[in-house]
């Protein structure tokens, strides 16, 4: 039994053989954080292959459960000794009056499995739902997606809903969704414009180093 | 007749059907089943050929999407329960379902009529931007779609701003942005003598109420006409798409269920991306009573259907519905390249190709990803509709459109991630006399005549 093959049943998606090793590992006495170093690299991997897709969504998701399962195994072992380095707190979620998801979900697994908490608000989320949400679990990220024109100006309205508050320079903005743009972005004054899944990481914690 | 005299025992199962958890209906019901089906009905995509010809499969992958359709059901996101359908159910509609319907009005009526494979019949041909568009060039923009010869109907652009307002999805303004949308198309079929041309409309209606509150037959959406209710992803519905569905009828004008499977997503690939289509050609027969189903497989990355791996589906797909049934399906195509390049002429021409060789109807055509607003235009739904009637009417095989699709995938498939944006609709059209430029039409006639180079003979 061996790191090797954690990373193997994490990418093939084996939640519950990932689960028994990752407690074998720990009884073994390998170190906790070598451990999740090997399974960030593994997530990394599964999802360079997942953006080229040489797999798809119904593996990467398995995977992502898989790995979920290895962290809640970890998870006071690693408190013990410091804690998991979390990368930012992200309010998610699809604006009022938009039933699509899957872009969200996508990029909620890619966050999730890059160091970031995410809170997912699901869909057709009130803008006002997003703020309140975003005081409530303190976060560094309001993030929401539109796929329809229509809804894009609910995204401009979470902003406004800030600004009522007082409270817009609290949290990074960010807009995503097939309809989007950094045009878009730039006229309603959101922070950042994700324009894919896979860059979601990069950007986030880029914009969070700037500030 | 469509089946919408189950519409209500539907509707009774929307609220009393199995109870899932949404999370779960994907990763754990739709998925595993699908994967199952693939193997056990030994679906294997073949990337050399984006034409393929297996009949043999064709039936295998008609029977998966059967059965995916019956195991797995319709989820209703509102409550949360699963709409199934037994075997008789689908037989039943599948009897009743005409093979052809005529729709439009007067001199500009159509019928539009089952295809099989390697039909020489043209295929219908619904023409769209599919794409949004400024208010100040809405009317040109339908007007320039209603100058083409081969369209048989419309589906015109969709507004953002109505009067200066930014169109919300479910208040006020989408209203007045619907009634907006309907009357530029319709005033434009008029002006150009036109009136009674079949339409789908209005993409502008995000929400149920701003389709319904188009339903009229002497400034609205006429009865001739054609209204769309979506699906959402994958074998996902919702009160609001119910309520279009059963209004469409009530009312009395046609419905066409819109679908798009995923290439990448929850379908997985190709094989999964053919027998989705299929299955939901079968739901807007059941569910939705659809007089005709509009699918546009996409890519996950992409947001375009005019690569090997999404033509196989295409083309698989539209071979099982021809040899399974007497069903109507439009082909939309989803191009990765904007208006007037090179490129997307010669994605329009591959997805016609394939297309109607694999019996479909055609619904050219969504440009640039079907992204950015201005940037489509109706020359490349021309070029599709002109290739579509000519390889029908040449009696085109299947073997032929590969070799041919083959060729022309070699000249744009690698820059499929980084396609080039091309114009807007201003750059490329006097809006005016909504008309194309010198420039535009110029590269229209040399990369038609390159495909003619090809082997498609065109009638003029």
């Amino acid at each position: 039994m061996s790191l090797e093959k954690l990373s193997e049943l994490v990418e093939a998606g084996e939640a519950e053989e990932t689960k028994m090793l990752t407690e074998q590992l720990l009884r073994d006495g390998t170190d906790p954080l070598e451990m999740i170093e090997t399974l960030t690299k593994t997530m990394a991997h599964v999802g360079e292959l997942f953006a080229r897709l040489d797999i798809f969504l119904p593996e990467i998701m398995l995977s992502g459960e898989a790995l979920t399962e290895a962290v809640n195994v970890l998870a006071p072992y690693l408190e013990a000794s410091g804690g998991r380095e979390i990368k930012g707190k992200v309010i998610l979620g699809v604006v009022k009056g938009d039933l699509h998801e899957i872009g969200k979900n996508i990029v909620k697994l890619i966050l999730e499995t890059n160091g970031f908490i995410v809170k997912d608000l699901g869909y057709n989320v009130d803008s006002l739902d997003f703020v309140k949400e975003a005081e409530a679990m303190g976060a560094d990220f309001i993030a929401s997606s539109s796929l329809m024109t229509t809804t894009m100006p609910r995204q401009l309205e979470i902003i406004e809903i800030l600004k009522s508050k007082g409270i817009r320079d609290k949290y990074k903005v960010v807009i995503g969704g097939a309809p989007t743009s950094q045009l878009w972005a730039d006229k309603i004054g959101a922070d950042l414009f994700c324009y894919d899944a896979k860059s979601a990481p990069e950007l986030f914690t880029a914009i969070l180093a700037d500030n | 007749m469509s089946t919408l005299y189950r519409h209500w025992e539907i509707i009774d199962r929307a609220r009393t059907g199995k109870f899932m958890d949404e999370e779960d209906f994907l990763p754990r019901h739709f998925s595993p089943t699908l994967k199952k089906l693939i193997k056990k009905y030994e679906i294997k995509y073949d990337p050399k050929n984006p034409s393929p010809t297996d009949d043999a499969m064709a039936d295998r992958i008609w029977q998966a999407a059967w059965d995916l359709f019956r195991e797995v059901g319709y989820y209703n996101t509102d409550s949360h329960r699963i709409i199934e359908v037994t075997d008789e159910e689908i037989k039943e509609a599948l009897y009743m379902a005409s093979d052809q319907y005529v729709v439009g009005g007067g001199k500009d009526a159509r019928v539009m009529k089952h295809r099989s494979v390697e039909d020489p019949e043209p295929p219908f041909c619904i023409m769209s931007p599919d794409i949004t568009v400024d208010e100040k060039y809405h009317q040109s923009m339908c007007m320039a779609y209603l100058k083409e010869p081969l369209l048989d109907g419309l589906c015109g652009p969709i507004l953002e701003e109505t009067f200066g307002h930014l169109i919300e999805s479910g208040g006020p303004t989408e209203i007045s942005g619907c009634i907006q949308h309907i009357q530029n198309q319709k005033m434009a079929a008029r002006l150009l003598g036109r009136p009674d041309t079949f339409m789908v409309a209005v993409g502008t209606a995000e929400h149920d109420s701003g389709q319904i509150a188009v339903s009229n037959d002497e400034w609205g959406v006429q009865k001739t006409d054609a209204r769309l209710v979506g699906s959402l992803t994958e074998f996902k519905t919702a009160d609001t798409l119910l309520n279009r569905s059963l209004h469409y009828a009530q009312y009395g004008c046609y419905t066409g269920s819109l679908t798009g499977a995923i290439y990448g997503g929850w379908c997985g690939g190709s094989e999964g991306t053919a027998i989705t289509t299929v299955a939901y050609s079968l739901i807007g027969l059941v569910i939705h009573g659809a007089m005709f189903n509009q699918h546009f497989p996409f890519h996950l990355n992409y947001v375009s259907n005019t690569t090997r791996e999404l033509l196989w589906p295409i083309s698989m797909a539209g071979q099982a519905l021809a040899r399974n049934s007497n069903l109507l399906y439009t082909s939309n195509g989803f191009a990765n390249a904007g208006p007037m390049t090179e490129m997307l002429f010669r994605e329009v021409a591959v997805h016609a190709m394939v297309s109607t060789v694999s019996s479909w109807h055609l619904w050219e055509m969504a440009s640039t990803r079907n992204k950015y607003r201005n940037r489509a235009t109706p020359l490349e739904a021309r070029l599709g509709c002109e290739v579509g009637h000519a390889v029908a009417r040449q009696k085109m095989s299947r073997e032929q459109a590969n070799e041919i699709a083959n060729k022309l995938l070699a000249k744009y498939e690698d820059h499929a991630a980084d396609a080039p944006m091309g114009s807007e609709y201003h750059e490329c059209y006097d809006t005016a006399k909504a008309v194309p430029t010198v420039e535009h039409m110029d590269m229209f006639r040399r990369i038609k005549d390159e495909i003619a180079q090809m082997g498609v003979e065109f009638p003029y």
